[in-house]
């Protein structure tokens, strides 16, 4: 039963890795920019909502119901920051060299790293959640109450994401960007600001994840990079501007990482995980599903 | 550094610096790149000769050569083939681990445990290459910064590495060989470097960078010059990494690939003005003296101001200085001989350091 349990587990985490790179697919799609400093957005998330926690309790620490309303306050902020990112640094370098755009969102990231550090020390820093009652267990299986919710919470993050890009004008808008952005000029789209939206809702997805992760592992100021590169990992399997091969990338990534950690060590999780990436970006570079980046 | 006013072209700096002075300068170290660099070299010698052997400054100094070694050597790929690439510090930690391992645990000696380690990094690289060689873009700049960081990852379990706790070495040369070692490597590079753009390999190169298509259309082995110029980098970052091991006497995966360092090289190639052989020297010196006056005067703040020095670069001048220079010097040309001839003129004077 050990597999199962593993994949149980890396199917929960997996969620959460896939929500994350949903939004890091969705700027790659429209802006044409690898955000490296998309892990940061998660970080940041994580600690608002650590803060607004510790602003309404004392500590952070508390029942289920007061996590979920820090939720939005995460998802706000982060947000605005995406937004106000894309309008003032990163719309500078859009349609320059690729190499460019990658250096000015690594530079971002640095800095927004150091001051976090700055601000808030290197220590890691959790949420704690309190339940009346222990694990759930279906089956033989061990199910952890906050990884549960964590899991439901990132997928209605995905799926919201999906039904907004899908259903609303906004999200129309932003589709147009991504397939033509002067045909969308001309038909009246504000084509910087529908950007800066996109750069704004998938930091606020990731921020939203963030506070999630903040609850179930832990935060500190340099954990940024690490979800940077899972998303491209995933990104890379489920292939560019797919959101269903971002969500089965994700929950796969999270399975491969929890059997390694199982049946190898914990240690080696990361270093599968980035061979992965190397391996599959050599293999596979238009990835399962979708068309894939042009090269 | 008048770089940043030459953008707008006033009629002040025009008169105190004319562009065709900015040319002839250009022309001056053009014709006579090979004298400079020997001029360089001699002054470069001079410090610890003239008492300075130990202390802050020694270090500083020696720093600021490992980090032009590095650029340079990134440049070289970067810079001079456009595969930019954000995992060079993983050949800088081969080649440190390689050494500290050699001279600790087998106790080898410090010169050949240095050629073992660039060796080791120079196959490390042929292998590594012919995988993320073959991508581009995106792809390929992610694909050496998992390389990076899976290597990181690998030197932290390993028992060999001594895992997340490192190497410490105690029986290390004085200062006075690590300047002359970190010295002579980085003018080896540089005299390397500056003949290998004068010669078919070197227009090869930047064949490949400015169209990888075209230069395989006209029967280039692109995947050869590839794989060489990115095996040179190893080689030289193998061997500066190695040498600093032994410099800094401690040794730890945090250190050895350090992500930020990696990014550092690159502002450095940058803001010198990559694809050229002084930029990313006259780019090293001067970020690296920069950083380590705020790292003294305002401690923990390096990143941010790194972080901050790179998005300004990006967005202000990509070219970097040496890049906004030659297109500063080549402005009056045009007028004076209009047309295409300015553009001439400005394209084939390669430079050379003087540092």
């Amino acid at each position: 039963m050990a597999v199962t349990q593993f994949v149980v587990n890396g199917l929960l985490v997996g969620a959460l890795f896939a929500a994350v790179a949903v939004g890091f697919a969705l700027i790659w799609g429209v802006v044409d920019i690898i955000n490296l400093a998309h892990g940061e957005m998660v970080m940041l998330g994580g600690y608002t909502s650590y803060w607004v926690l510790s602003l309404i309790t004392g500590n952070a620490e508390g029942s289920p119901a007061l996590f979920l309303v820090t939720i939005p306050a995460a998802i706000g902020v982060l947000y605005v920051v995406g937004y106000g990112l894309q309008r003032t640094l990163v719309s500078r370098v859009i349609g320059t060299d690729i190499f460019l755009t990658l250096l000015v969102t690594f530079g971002i990231s640095i800095a927004i790293q150091q001051l976090a550090i700055q601000a808030w020390s290197a220590n890691p820093r959790s949420i704690q959640v309190s339940f009346a009652d222990p694990s759930l267990v279906a089956a033989g299986l061990v199910i952890p109450k906050m990884k549960l919710i964590a899991f439901v919470g990132a997928i209605v993050l995905t799926v919201a994401l999906y039904v907004f890009l899908q259903r609303t004008r906004t999200g129309r808008a932003i589709r147009a960007v991504s397939q033509n952005p002067e045909a969308a000029a001309l038909v009246g789209i504000d084509v910087e600001h529908t950007r800066a939206v996109t750069f704004g809702v998938s930091s606020a997805i990731a921020g939203g994840v963030g506070a999630f992760i903040a609850t179930i592992l832990n935060i500190q100021p340099q954990m940024g990079l690490i979800y940077t590169l899972k998303s491209f990992v995933i990104v890379v399997f489920g292939g560019v501007g797919s959101i269903p091969g971002a969500l089965v990338g994700g929950l796969l990534l999270g399975s491969v990482e929890e059997l390694t950690a199982g049946f190898v060590s914990s240690q080696w999780t990361l270093a599968v995980s980035f061979t992965l990436l190397i391996v599959l970006l050599v293999v596979k570079p238009n990835g399962l599903f979708g068309e894939g980046a042009e090269q | 550094m008048s770089t940043s006013e030459s953008e707008d072209s006033t009629g002040l700096l025009r008169t105190v610096l004319p562009p065709n002075q900015v040319d002839r300068v250009f022309d001056f170290c053009g014709e006579n790149g090979w004298k400079l660099l020997a001029l360089g070299a001699v002054v470069g010698a001079l410090p610890p000769l003239l008492g300075l052997e130990q202390g802050y400054y020694m270090t500083v100094v020696s720093e600021m050569y490992l980090f032009a070694i590095l650029a340079l050597s990134w440049d070289l790929v970067g810079g001079q083939t456009g595969y930019p690439s954000f995992g060079n510090m993983a050949f800088f930690g081969i080649g440190a681990y390689a050494t500290a391992i050699l001279v600790k645990d087998f106790a080898v000696a410090f010169p050949v445990a240095l050629i073992a380690a660039g060796l080791l990094a120079v196959a490390f690289a042929a292998l590594i290459g012919a995988a993320v060689l073959r991508l581009r873009g995106h792809y390929f700049a992610i694909a050496t910064l998992g390389v990076l960081l899976a290597a990181q990852q690998i030197s932290r379990n390993l028992d060999i590495t001594g895992g997340a706790s490192g190497k410490i070495l105690l029986q290390v040369p004085s200062g006075t060989v690590f300047y002359y070692l970190f010295f002579g490597v980085l003018v080896a590079e540089m005299a390397l470097i500056y003949y290998l753009s004068n010669t078919r390999f070197g227009f090869i190169l930047n064949a490949i960078r400015d169209d990888e298509e075209k230069a395989t259309a006209m029967g280039f082995n692109t995947t050869y010059y590839k794989t060489a110029a990115w095996m040179l980098a190893a080689l030289f970052t193998g061997v500066a990494g190695g040498t600093y091991s032994l410099f800094n006497t401690f040794i730890d995966p945090q250190t050895a690939y350090n992500g930020a360092w990696n990014v550092e090289l690159i502002a450095m190639a940058l803001l010198g003005g990559s694809g050229t052989v002084a930029g990313p020297v006259i780019g090293a010196f001067g970020l690296h003296t920069l950083i380590e006056f705020v790292e003294t005067a305002f401690v923990g703040w390096q990143l941010v101001l790194l972080g901050g020095a790179v998005i300004v670069t990006v967005i202000g001048f990509p070219e970097g200085v040496v890049g906004t220079l030659r297109e500063y010097a080549s402005e009056m040309a045009y007028y004076e001989r209009g047309g295409m001839a300015a553009v001439d003129s400005g394209e084939d004077t390669e430079v050379t350091a003087d540092e």
